[in-house]
């Protein structure tokens, strides 16, 4: 496995007060790993940070792959945003973005499925305000995997959802990593991903 | 209050006949309200993002501004146009004073910081998940600003309705930068001031009938726009 993320002597501050503090981690290739600890461990910190959303403070955080690393790692916040625009211009706006229009109906169908949107066709009109908090959830993740990322990051993604909700977004990660997808994923739940063959745990400490 | 139900059918006959004077002064508010507001959005629409959407040194201070100028007497800025467009003034030779351009320059000036200020206010208001959202699926910086623009186009197009409302609705710079000349520079809110104050309520009723109108259809459209939207 090659290596993704190399983490050395990482600290993060806020104001001067510090947020997080990690002396070394290697992310690999195709690897779902775990981030656990408590609230204001630095987990969501950790993840916009390998997101490109914020710098460390002090310490390297490398990352090995293309010359554009944004459009290789996709990060799903906690709490996803929609765009006020339907759920197929959502579902498909990463790839907008990028100037890829080939097919889009195709792929978008195909990852609203993978998501665990039996008729994806009757969601593609909608709008964000017409949606309960799991669908935005599984929506959000769609529009990140349709990408086919290197990377993909997830923040408490089954925090709001209910239990069908949490094991279609378990689907999902489990046909990512089966595509050689890296997941890191910051959690509460040891056990979310107890049924997966293969989970690294990496626990935070309060600083 | 004989003298509004014969204004209110004075005004009627007006409108039905399409009497010359009326619809004169019709045509030069809409002509001159149009112009300025799209002069305003032109200049104000970017700036109220840069300053929205940007940080950088003096934000605060240009929000200071642009929220005072807010306030901004309309006779203030129809004298300080005055000055700059009199036949003495600097620009006099332009021979702009009681002319429509210089009612715009005006009413550009008027609806430019309503423009600015809750432009800016409408992008700073934005969920900064959204920006967050833009950067984690890839898009570049001008991507960014981009989506973020369309993300408030509802309370941008509110924002332009408000300034709309301003400009057609005032009177000092209309009054004192187009003096109210007949059949040129005379709009519905200076015929509505000079109807009244010579007893004629019949045409200022009907320029108020109108301008209730106007005001209906644009947010009767403005309204459906954002069903549209869903926004």
């Amino acid at each position: 496995m090659s290596k993704v993320f190399e983490i050395r002597s990482l600290r993060k501050e806020y104001g001067g007060l510090p947020a997080l503090e990690l002396s070394e981690l290697d992310v690999m290739q195709g690897e779902l790993l775990s981030l656990v600890g408590r609230n204001g461990s630095g987990k969501s910190t950790l993840l916009r940070m390998l997101a490109f959303l914020e710098e460390p403070s002090f310490g390297t955080l490398k990352y090995f792959g293309g010359a554009d690393p944004r459009r290789e790692v996709t990060l799903l916040l906690q709490n996803p945003y929609l765009l006020r625009c339907s759920v197929f211009e959502n579902v498909t706006l990463g790839l907008r973005l990028r100037g890829d229009r080939a097919d889009l109906s195709a792929r978008y169908a195909e990852a609203m499925k993978a998501a665990g949107f039996a008729c994806p066709e009757a969601m593609a009109s909608r709008f964000s305000s017409q949606l309960s908090g799991g669908e935005r959830q599984r929506i959000s993740l769609a529009s990140r995997i349709i990408m086919k990322p290197r990377v993909l990051l997830l923040d408490e993604p089954t925090a709001h959802v209910d239990a069908a909700s949490e094991l279609m977004i378990l689907d999902t990660v489990r046909a990512c990593l089966e595509q050689d997808t890296t997941v890191v994923c910051a959690t509460h739940d040891r056990q979310l991903f107890a049924g997966f063959p293969s989970v690294r745990e990496v626990e935070l400490k309060r600083v | 209050m004989g003298y509004f139900y014969d204004g209110i059918l004075k005004a009627a006959d007006m409108l039905l006949n399409m009497d010359a004077a009326t619809f004169s002064a019709i045509e030069a508010t809409l002509a001159s309200t149009a112009c300025a507001l799209l002069c305003a959005m032109t200049f104000g629409l970017p700036l109220g993002f840069l300053i929205g959407y940007t940080d950088f040194p003096g934000k605060k201070l240009a929000r200071l501004v642009s929220d005072t100028l807010l306030a901004f007497p309309t006779v203030l800025i129809g004298l300080l146009v005055y000055i700059f467009i009199t036949y003495r003034g600097p620009l006099g030779h332009l021979g702009l004073l009681f002319t429509l351009p210089g009612m715009v320059i005006g009413q550009t000036i008027l609806a430019l910081p309503i423009i600015v200020s809750w432009t800016a206010q409408a992008v700073e208001n934005l969920d900064p998940r959204c920006r967050q959202t833009l950067l984690t699926l890839g898009a570049s910086p001008w991507q960014t600003a981009l989506h973020t623009m369309r993300e408030v186009r509802y309370d941008l197009a509110m924002v332009c309705v408000t300034a709309f409302g301003r400009v057609v609705t005032e009177v000092g710079v209309a009054m004192m930068l187009g003096g109210n000349v007949r059949y040129h520079t005379r709009t519905m809110t200076t015929a509505i001031s000079l109807e009244t104050s010579k007893g004629e309520f019949a045409q200022g009723i009907a320029m108020g009938i109108v301008l209730l109108g106007i005001a209906f259809i644009v947010n009767a459209a403005l309204t459906w726009l954002r069903h549209r939207g869903r926004a």
